[in-house]
Parts: structure tokens; C-alpha cells; sequence
């Protein structure tokens, strides 16, 4: 037994110099994982956009929970009544003879104040307008500072309705019912003496516009292209804000929108809260977003294909993966193009947990009576925090309107793909760096074996200096791209075939590398992908639903872009390419105007974002197809 | 019989004792009442107590016994701080809300900075100095009245003497007097507070004014506070003032959302009986000058200058005070961008920015007054908030007016021990509005430092404004108005945002932090220790090969 230990020893260091083995063992490692590379990075992709298809799967994802002892959800005895449903409706009857005159933004504003003042609650407007490539956009808002007893007044809460709901993301339906909401709670809640923190009561013009204009100023934000009054009243710093989005007659569920400016996420406990305390309280059935679960309600048609067997619609797991992967869709939609899904999204900037309560348009059987109880206890919740929101998450994935996801379940399928394209990379890094040697032009069969037996391999000399100029200039590219379509001046097409064209044409000033060196196009192709794997990797943590876009969108195209020895197949692959890169400016023209607006008005991320990032990685990979 | 006699002996007695008190002692007590114009009712206590012919220690007799102090109706807790500590002026105020100057003017009682303030004028010493007697005070005191005074250390104690003049007179000591100033403006004022604070008073809550001092009610009131202010009247004596001051909404506890009120209805107790002790007891209500009719009931025992008097000893059943508006329905609100402000200048301080490193510090002052006013500036900023002076500006309607700012004096923080102080003077031109901004930084505390509730952020003290010179205006009466003492107003309170670590996972952050220094640490060290050499490496099957033929030849 003990002399069989030496020989196992043996074995494994091999004989001779301890370093030398060593150096030897790392060289057979290097060789099996370059063997096993092509296996490596199949798996990988395979791995991560499985799982990435697994995520809305029933067998993922826990019950949520409130983790912060303070909210206390649903503990208080509420006492919103008929009377004050009573009073809600007066306040619509005027908010409609409004509307039916066609009142000016300042007109309602000043109605707004007028309501405030009356009930002895300080308030005032504040006119704006934002300088866009569209025009000028001008409103007015309508605010009021509610000092509560007792209270510093170092610290509030906001409860807020646009005029605009956000039903067709501000298509111009009005939210008449959330504004009347806002105003008769605000006459409800003064009678109170137990707010410990001020209570600041926003009726906002516009759908987003108005609250950017107000919330900026309140923080002291400056933005260039805004001009907004200076706000008269003050309170404290906010912590947690509540917007009403009541645009129906009635509603038949609370629909219940997070998602803010550039993915930021508020804190999970308070939705959690307010879902919770719909329920309890006031006995309304809570949605993620407004999407109706055609398992609880008939008549509803149903969100799964015709096409499947009739096997499968019936199937519960089936079913469920449908409503989760709507869901998850439709956040993802929201987060990675940083849209704010409401007007809550506006306040995620500055460090308050906000979110919408969106009264889902039906004939029944809910009203102001239910919404006012619900929005009474979440203020009751909110008012008992005596921290900010820390507990509980501020990243995950709400699938269910009680059931989420942490960000360890679904983040790795991101972060393989960017690792298979690392590997991808680094592989194009290696091919690139040796080369078969060819055999000698003289001498017998002998020696050509020996040759190739013993230094097969030769290093060559790798364009970098090619590969990352090529790389910077199609992000400068991107820079101009972007301030072309900021300007608004040049049709969309005429930027489109301009900025695909000109990558190639800029191409023939680089100097192809003499012929012992390697390839431009496998260097270019190494570099991208890796910068391309580092991107994703970084934006998972930041931004999961642009990070999984990205992973869709660049992973496996870019892995795949090799050039061609034919010259139409070369300009086949170019074109197909940049209208990867490219082709969002002439499909979807309305996505990109809204993108524009985005960045404009609210500072949103994701035009920048896919100008400078996303664009040129894809021209990379269009010029490394284009390159002998 | 024997009872009577009893009863007679001890009337005897209790007259007797009133009359050695009233020889040396004196208490008078004294409410007022003011309706405000959002509906609302200020209400002030005064119950203040005379030490006839008494000084204030010298702190050079520290050392040795203090002579015999015999009270009946000064405090005698209080009094044996006083003593201990040699304090010659005190003024504690523990007050909970914002007070609103612009709806509610000036309070009676000036010291409204939300939370706790304390400030002690001390004459300096040899045997124990104005810092070691300092804590003690504030210790004292903390136990005195349940607060949490004893936070008020050299991190929040500053020496702002041109704000805090000393209110009484300060006697010839050895050395002369010093100020000591603190403020803690998260200090929550509650009923632990009163008991303690009802406790110094000779009858209690049980007789005269201070049986109204329900605190059911009072803690329900919009601004709520509490204050002890003890002052030394030359060739008068010492003499300690208890005050409490509130703002009750009556519409509030109305069902038909009326502004009558009754002590009844605001206080739900009406005074039974005078205190016995009390040489003067007296209820003022300052009546409404509004248009509105109103009413009071009883018929009060003097109206002076438009303010009702009731004395209420003179009184054989229990007083309550009523007032009521019987032609109002319910109350109107007046529009508040229409009334005018009932102050001469209108204060907003605010803290903005977006990040948890640096902000911006925002002064709004308004002069409502058509003349030129002049008012000291003062801020006592805890090393929390880092002041970057030169970026401090001044702008009126978008003018650089940076000459405004004047007289202005600073003393740095010191991270970790010392508050910053900053006056100023400021010349507010007539009834326009100064913008002051300043850059702050935030600093990065240590995970000591940090409040159990550390995501709450740190409450900062109030600014406090002195509005000093009222100039020449069109209308001279505008500037004779005021010639009296210059009056504090205190600003909001704000809550600042530092960088805070998550404790809610420290153990995560540890092993995850120290994971990653083993690895840097592990990687460099490596690299630094190793021998680069170089190795002859023959092919692997070479070596194998070797391997054997050295076995067959053992």
C-alpha cells in the first residue's frame, strides 16, 4: 500500500525537474481547454439562453415578502368613506366641465391650487417648458406642501397623479378619476394628526413631462433644455412616492407599474406593501403591470399561440409560463430601453422609492371607495418608516403579482453568454497570434514529417494597433450618429445609408498588414468580441433586461461574423450585418423618436447607449465580415 | 372639635409658610391665547418664579460648600443644577414641529428651533472650567428631564454669543462669562418630557393655569414645546420661567369644521381652581381683528389694547373660556399667496443635490417689509455638513449681489470632534427676495459613527436669523415698529443623506471584502518572492520515456 504512494507521486509530477513537470502540466491544460474550446463555448451558449427561456418557467421564483418590520402593511383600521367618495365625485364633476371646455394646463392648475387652498394646505403652480427637437412642450403643474403636525417637515411623502394617465404610454387619455383622487385625499388626510412626515400632493401636467419639470427643480437639477420656475414651497427630502393612475370608469384590479429612468428598480418591500395591503384592505386583486390573468377571469382571450395543440393550452405549466413570460417581457421592455413604465420612474433618479398604482379600466366592481382605502393605508405604511427602504430588494424580477425572482436565478444566463463570448474571443486572440507553418519547399517526405511533428506552429506578428484604431473609429461614428439624430435634421434612411456605407469606405485607408502578420479581421473579430463580452457582463448587474437584449442581439452574431473568401458573399454578410447595426433607424422610426424624447426630456440612458455601444459593436463584426 | 382645631392649626401653618415663602419667593402664572388666521390657536404657559434677592453662584466657590438653599416654591431639582454647575442664564426648549412664521408671526417664546436647544451662560474658573461644567449640565439636565441631552457634546456645542445675548443681566464674577450653545434637532418631545417638567411647578398640574396641561392634548397639537429659562435679574433675584407653548387646530377637532374653541374643547379641562400659591394667575386672550363677529364667553375682567384679561383667583367657579364666530358656517382658509406674511422676512432653507457626496445649501430670504432690513445669519453645522465658503453667493432677481453678505465670520469644523460656525450679516434690500447658495460636501463617517437607524440620514440644527436694523422707508412707522430687542427666527430642520454601508449584511461584506485583499495580497506576493529562472523543457513524452528507462535500469 505504501510503496504504491512514490509510484502515484510519480505519475503525476512526472520524472525529472519539478519545474519543468509543472510547466509541462500547464501546457497539457492549455492544450485539452483548447481542444475542448469549440465544446466550451457551445455549451456555455447553450447554458445561457436555456436558462435565459427558463426564467418566466413555473419551477422558478418564491413568494414574496415584506422584510422591513417598520411598513407594518395592512395593521391600520381605515377610515375613508362614502362622504369622502362623495366629495371625490364633486371634485371629478368640476375636473369634467374642465375637460369639456377644453381648460388650458394653467386653468386646471389653478383649479388644483384653488381645491388645495380651500382646505387650508398651501399651494401653488409652477409653469415649465422643455426645448426638444420636436418644439417647445409647455405646462403647468399644480402643488401642495401638507405641513403635518407635529412633523420637522424634514422629511415627506409623495402622493401624485398626471393629467395625463399613462394608459398607451400617454397616448392622451386623461386621468381624470386619479386626479380627483389626489385632491379629495388630500382634504381626507389633513383631518389627521398622526403623518410624521409632510405629505406633498402633485398633480403633474403631461404625462412625464410635468413630474420631470417638478421633481428636477425640487432636487435643484439642472437641465440645459429645461426652463422651469423655481418652487415656492418646500419640504423635505422624499423618500417614498405613490402616483395614481385612474383612467377608466371603474377598474376590476390594481395594476401595479415599477420600472423607472434607465432600469433603477424602487425597493421591492414597497410594492410588496401595497400589493398586500390591495388585497387585505382593500380587497382588489393586484397585477403586475396591466395584464390580466385569463385563468382568473373569463371571457379573457387567451395569451398563448392558436397554433399550439390543444394539449398543450390546457397544460397548468404551459399556462403559467405564458403569464410569467408576458410579464417578464414586458418588464424587460421597459428596463432595457430605460423607459419609465409612469410617472413614478421619474423619482427613482433621486434615491424615492416610487411606484404606480394603475386602476385597470372596467366595468366594475371598484372605485374611488376601494382606491382611497388602499391608497390610505400605504400612506399609513410609508408614514411608519422611520429609515429609508434598505430591507428586502432592489434588483429582481417580478413575475407574478406575488411571486419574484432573485437576482442570482437569472443573472447567470447573461453572464454565460458573455463568458462564451470571452472564450470566443480569446480563442479568435489565439488563431490569430499562430499560424501552421508551411512545409519547406525543399527536401523528402521524411522531413516533412519530422517538421510538422515537432514546430508545426509559428507565431506571427497581430495587427492591434489596426484593430483598435478601426474600433475607435466606428464608436466616433457612433458619436456622430448620435448627434445626428439629436440634431433632427436628416431623414432617418439618408442616415441609415450614410453611416453603413461609410465604415467601408473609411476602411480603405487602413493599410492591409503585410502577409507574415495575421488577419485583420480575426483581430478585429477577437477585440469585439471580447469588448462585446465585457459590456454585457458589466450592464447584467446594472441593467439585467438590456444586458439579456444585448446578449440576444450581439452573442451568437457576433460569434458567428467571419470573413469570406469570396467577395458577394462578403458584401452579402456586410449588409445583413448593419442592418443589425443600423436597421432600427428605418423599422422602427417611431421607437427611435421616442428614444430621442427620452434622452431629451428625461435623461434616459439608452439612446446614447445604442448609438455609441451597441451600433459600432455591430459594424465591428460587419467589418470583420468585410474583410479579406 | 378636635378636627376644627386640627384644620385651624394647619391653616395656620400653610399661611404662615405662604407668607415666609411670598417674603422671598414669588410665583406667577400666566396663559395666553392667541386665534390665528389659518384657523388656528396659539396657546403660551408662563409659569415663572421669583428668588428674591438671590445671585448666581460664583464658579470661583466651586470648590468650597455651597451655602444652605432653602426653597418652598423654587424647584428645588432645578435649583441644585443651578448651584452645582454655577450657571448664571439657562434657556432649555425641547420643541416638536415647524413652526410657521409666516401664518403664525412671531411665537412669545422665541426659542421654536425644532428638537432640543440648550444654551448656558457660565462665568469662567479656575477650579472646574465652563466645558467641564458644561457636561455636567447637560448630563443634569438629561436626567432632569428625560432627553436626550447628553448627545449635546463637543460635536454639537458651539459659542455663538452675538445670537444668544444673555437675556438677563450677568453679574462681576472673577472672569467673565461664556456662552455655550447646542441643538439636537432629532431630539422627539413626548409626555416624558412634561411629567418631569409639571413636577417643578409648586401646584403641579393639579390647580390653577397649569391643570389645563393635559397631554392628551397637548401632544396632538400641530407645534408643541416646552421650555425652562432661568435668568438672573440684577438688585431682583433669580428667576426660573417654565414655559409651554402650542398651536391647537380647532378645526381640526371639529365635526363641522368650525374654528370655536373653549378651554374645553381644545384642552378638554377647564380651570377648577387657582393655585394658592400663585401671586398673580392670569388668562389673556388676544381678540381677533379680523372682520368677522365673534364672541367670548365669561365676560372678561379687563380688555386692554384689544387683549382680554381673566384673573383666575378671583374666580368662584371654574373657568372656561370661549370663543366663537356665529356667523361662520365653516372656516375659510385664507389663500396662503395672498396673504400677506406676518413676518418681516420669510426664511426657506433647503438642501439640494442628488448624490451622497456633495449638495448644495439653499438660503431663500424674503423681506416683506417696503424698507431696507438688515439680519445676522447664523449656522452651527455639525461636521456632518462640510461648507465650501467660497462658493457662497448672493443673487436678488438673478443678480450676482455678492456684496450683501457681510461681517462674516467662520470657524472650520473639525471632522470627528467640532461643529463649524458661520455668521454673517445680511442686507436684504426691500421686499425682494436673497438667494444664498453654498456647496457642501458630505463626509464619509466611519462605520462607528453611524446611528443605529442609519439609513435615515443625520438631522441637521436649524439656521437662526437675527433680524436686527429696519431702515428708513417711505413711511417711518414701518422702522419705529421695531425698535425693540431684535427677535431669533429659527429655520426648518434638515435631514442629510451620507454614504452609508449596508449593515443590514455585514458578514457578506466582510468575507467578501476580505476575499478579494487575500487575492490581491495572495497574486502580489506571489510575483514578489518568486524566483524567475529558466527551465529546460523537453516534450512529454520525452520525459516519460526517460522516466522508464531510469526504472529498468534500477
Amino acid at each position: 500500500m505504501l510503496r504504491a504512494i512514490p509510484a502515484i507521486r510519480r505519475r503525476l509530477r512526472g520524472g525529472g525537474d519539478p519545474n519543468a513537470a509543472r510547466i509541462r502540466r500547464r501546457q497539457a491544460l492549455a492544450n485539452k481547454a483548447w481542444q475542448g474550446l469549440p465544446y466550451i463555448r457551445i455549451v456555455l451558449f447553450t447554458v445561457g439562453y436555456l436558462w435565459l427561456l427558463a426564467i418566466p418557467s413555473s419551477q422558478f421564483g418564491q413568494r414574496t415578502y415584506i422584510d422591513e418590520n417598520a411598513l407594518q402593511p395592512g395593521q391600520v383600521h381605515t377610515y375613508w368613506s362614502w362622504n369622502d367618495v362623495h366629495r371625490a365625485d364633486r371634485v371629478l364633476e368640476d375636473l369634467e366641465r374642465l375637460r369639456d371646455q377644453n381648460a388650458t394646463s394653467n386653468e386646471i392648475a389653478n383649479y388644483a391650487v384653488g381645491e388645495f387652498e380651500k382646505i387650508g394646505i398651501p399651494a401653488r403652480i409652477q409653469h415649465y417648458s422643455f426645448d426638444t427637437v420636436d418644439g417647445v412642450l409647455e405646462g403647468t403643474n399644480a402643488y401642495a406642501v401638507m405641513q403635518s403636525p407635529r412633523a420637522s417637515g424634514a422629511e415627506a411623502i409623495v402622493i401624485s397623479a398626471s393629467w395625463l394617465s399613462r394608459t398607451g404610454e400617454g397616448d392622451g387619455t386623461l386621468n381624470l378619476r386619479g386626479v380627483a383622487t389626489v385632491i379629495s385625499l388630500a382634504q381626507y388626510l389633513k383631518k389627521y394628526s398622526l403623518w410624521a412626515k409632510d405629505l406633498v400632493f402633485v398633480i403633474s401636467d403631461g404625462y412625464l413631462d410635468g413630474m420631470q419639470a417638478w421633481i428636477t427643480t425640487y432636487h435643484g437639477a439642472a437641465q440645459p433644455n429645461l426652463h422651469a420656475e423655481p418652487l415656492t414651497l418646500s419640504s423635505g427630502v422624499i423618500w417614498t412616492a405613490i402616483n395614481v393612475d385612474y383612467p377608466g370608469h371603474s377598474f376590476s384590479h390594481l395594476g401595479i407599474f415599477f420600472e423607472g429612468l434607465n432600469g433603477r428598480l424602487p425597493n421591492q418591500d414597497l410594492l410588496n406593501s401595497v400589493s398586500l395591503i390591495a388585497r387585505h384592505t382593500g380587497g382588489v386583486p393586484v397585477l403586475v403591470h396591466d395584464h390580466v390573468d385569463p385563468r382568473d377571469t373569463p371571457n379573457t382571450p387567451s395569451i398563448l399561440p392558436a397554433w399550439l395543440p390543444e394539449a398543450l393550452k390546457s397544460n397548468a405549466d404551459v399556462q403559467e409560463y405564458a403569464v410569467r413570460a408576458r410579464n417578464i417581457v414586458r418588464h424587460m421592455n421597459y428596463q432595457a430601453r430605460g423607459a419609465a413604465s409612469g410617472v413614478h420612474g421619474l423619482l427613482h433618479r433621486f434615491r424615492i422609492d416610487a411606484i404606480t398604482v394603475f386602476a385597470v379600466p372596467a366595468t366594475g366592481p371598484h372605485g374611488f371607495h376601494s382606491l382611497g382605502k388602499i391608497l390610505e393605508s400605504s400612506l399609513r405604511t410609508m408614514n411608519n418608516l422611520l429609515e429609508r427602504l434598505h430591507a428586502s430588494f432592489f434588483f429582481f424580477l417580478l413575475v407574478g403579482p406575488g411571486t419574484f425572482m432573485k437576482i442570482g436565478s437569472y443573472l447567470p444566463s447573461v453572464i454565460l453568454v458573455g463568458t462564451a463570448m470571452l472564450f470566443s474571443g480569446l480563442g479568435e486572440w489565439v488563431n490569430a497570434g499562430w499560424t501552421l507553418a508551411s512545409p519547406p519547399p525543399l527536401g523528402g517526405d521524411e522531413k516533412t514529417e519530422k517538421a510538422s511533428a515537432h514546430t508545426s506552429w509559428v507565431q506571427r506578428p497581430r495587427p492591434v494597433l489596426q484593430a483598435v484604431s478601426i474600433m475607435a473609429a466606428t464608436h466616433l461614428l457612433g458619436v456622430l450618429l448620435f448627434y445626428a439624430l439629436n440634431s433632427g435634421l436628416v431623414p432617418s434612411t439618408v442616415i441609415f445609408l450614410l453611416f453603413a456605407i461609410l465604415p467601408v469606405l473609411a476602411l480603405q485607408l487602413v493599410s492591409s498588414p503585410a502577409p507574415p502578420s495575421a488577419p485583420l479581421a480575426t483581430v478585429l473579430k477577437a477585440f469585439n468580441l471580447c469588448f462585446a463580452s465585457a459590456v454585457i457582463s458589466i450592464t447584467s448587474v446594472l441593467n439585467f433586461s438590456l444586458a439579456a437584449a444585448l446578449a440576444v442581439f450581439m452573442g451568437l452574431p457576433l460569434t458567428v461574423a467571419s470573413s469570406s473568401p469570396s467577395q458577394p458573399k462578403r458584401v452579402v454578410k456586410y449588409a445583413l450585418y448593419s442592418v443589425l447595426a443600423l436597421g432600427w433607424l428605418v423599422l422602427c422610426p417611431e421607437e427611435t423618436r421616442k428614444a430621442i424624447w427620452n434622452w431629451e426630456v428625461l435623461e434616459v440612458w439608452f439612446a446614447p447607449f445604442i448609438c455609441i455601444v451597441y451600433t459600432p459593436l455591430v459594424l465591428q463584426a460587419a467589418l470583420a465580415c468585410s474583410l479579406p | 372639635m378636635r378636627w376644627l382645631s386640627c384644620w385651624r392649626a394647619s391653616l395656620v401653618l400653610v399661611l404662615h409658610l405662604a407668607a415666609v415663602g411670598a417674603a422671598s419667593e414669588q410665583f406667577d402664572e400666566d396663559l395666553t391665547i392667541r386665534p390665528l388666521r389659518d384657523g388656528k390657536l396659539s396657546a403660551r404657559f408662563s409659569f415663572s418664579t421669583l428668588l428674591k434677592d438671590a445671585t448666581p453662584r460664583d464658579p470661583q466657590q466651586l470648590s468650597s460648600d455651597d451655602e444652605a438653599q432653602h426653597y418652598t416654591l423654587f424647584p428645588l431639582a432645578l435649583g441644585q443644577i443651578l448651584r452645582e454647575y454655577a450657571v448664571t442664564e439657562l434657556h432649555l426648549t425641547l420643541n416638536a414641529g415647524k413652526w410657521n412664521y409666516d401664518a403664525w408671526g412671531y411665537p412669545e417664546e422665541p426659542g421654536v428651533g425644532t428638537g432640543a436647544e440648550l444654551w448656558a451662560w457660565m462665568g469662567e474658573s479656575i477650579p472646574a472650567s465652563v466645558d467641564q461644567r458644561w457636561q455636567g449640565l447637560r448630563n443634569a439636565l438629561a436626567g432632569l428631564f428625560c432627553a436626550s441631552l447628553g448627545h449635546l457634546d463637543e460635536q454639537r456645542t458651539t459659542s455663538p454669543a452675538l445670537t444668544f445675548q444673555p437675556e438677563g443681566s450677568l453679574p462681576n464674577f472673577t472672569y467673565p462669562h461664556q456662552l455655550r450653545h447646542a441643538t439636537l434637532p432629532s431630539e422627539h418631545v413626548c409626555t416624558e418630557n412634561l411629567t418631569p417638567f409639571l413636577k417643578l411647578l409648586p401646584c403641579k398640574s393639579l390647580s390653577g393655569i397649569a391643570s389645563l396641561l393635559n397631554p392628551h392634548r397637548l401632544f396632538d397639537a400641530d407645534w408643541h414645546g416646552l421650555g425652562v429659562h432661568v435668568r438672573y435679574r440684577e438688585d431682583v433675584g433669580v428667576e426660573v420661567r417654565l414655559t409651554f407653548q402650542a398651536i391647537f387646530d380647532p378645526v381640526r377637532y371639529s365635526q363641522e369644521k368650525r374654528r370655536d374653541w373653549s378651554l374645553r374643547s381644545v384642552f378638554d379641562r377647564s380651570i377648577e381652581r387657582a393655585c394658592p400659591v400663585a401671586r398673580s394667575s392670569k388668562v389673556r386672550v388676544e381678540l381677533p381683528r379680523g372682520p368677522s363677529p365673534y364672541s367670548i364667553t365669561p365676560d372678561p375682567t379687563a380688555i386692554i389694547d384689544g387683549v382680554a384679561t381673566y384673573v383666575v383667583d378671583a374666580s368662584e367657579e371654574a373657568l372656561d373660556v370661549a370663543m366663537r364666530w356665529p356667523t361662520e358656517d365653516t372656516f375659510e382658509y385664507p389663500n396662503t399667496s395672498e396673504a400677506p406674511p406676518l413676518t418681516e422676512l420669510s426664511v426657506r432653507r433647503t438642501l439640494k443635490g442628488t448624490n451622497q457626496a456633495e449638495a448644495q445649501l439653499t438660503l431663500v430670504i424674503t423681506n416683506n417689509l417696503p424698507v431696507q432690513v438688515t439680519t445676522g445669519y447664523l449656522e452651527t453645522m455639525p461636521w456632518l455638513l462640510q461648507f465650501y465658503l467660497h462658493t457662497l453667493r448672493a443673487h436678488v432677481n438673478g443678480v450676482a449681489r455678492d456684496d450683501l453678505v457681510s461681517i462674516l465670520s467662520y470657524t472650520p469644523p473639525v471632522p470627528h470632534s467640532r461643529p463649524a460656525l458661520l455668521q454673517a450679516v445680511l442686507t436684504l434690500p426691500p421686499s425682494s427676495t436673497l438667494h444664498l447658495t453654498m456647496d457642501v460636501v458630505k463626509p464619509f463617517l466611519r462605520y462607528t459613527e453611524h446611528q443605529p437607524d442609519a439609513q435615515r440620514g443625520w438631522d441637521l440644527p436649524p439656521a437662526v436669523l437675527v433680524p436686527f436694523a429696519f431702515g428708513e422707508g417711505q413711511n417711518g412707522t414701518v422702522a419705529a415698529a421695531h425698535g425693540r430687542r431684535p427677535r431669533r427666527m429659527y429655520t426648518p430642520i434638515m435631514l442629510v443623506d451620507l454614504a452609508t454601508p449596508d449593515f443590514s449584511m455585514p458578514y457578506n461584506v466582510i468575507i467578501m471584502s476580505c476575499t478579494l485583499i487575500a487575492l490581491i495580497f495572495g497574486s502580489v506576493f506571489n510575483l514578489l518572492t518568486r524566483k524567475f529562472v529558466v527551465v529546460r523543457v523537453s516534450p512529454a513524452s520525452d520525459a516519460q520515456a526517460a522516466a522508464e528507462q531510469r526504472q529498468q535500469q534500477r
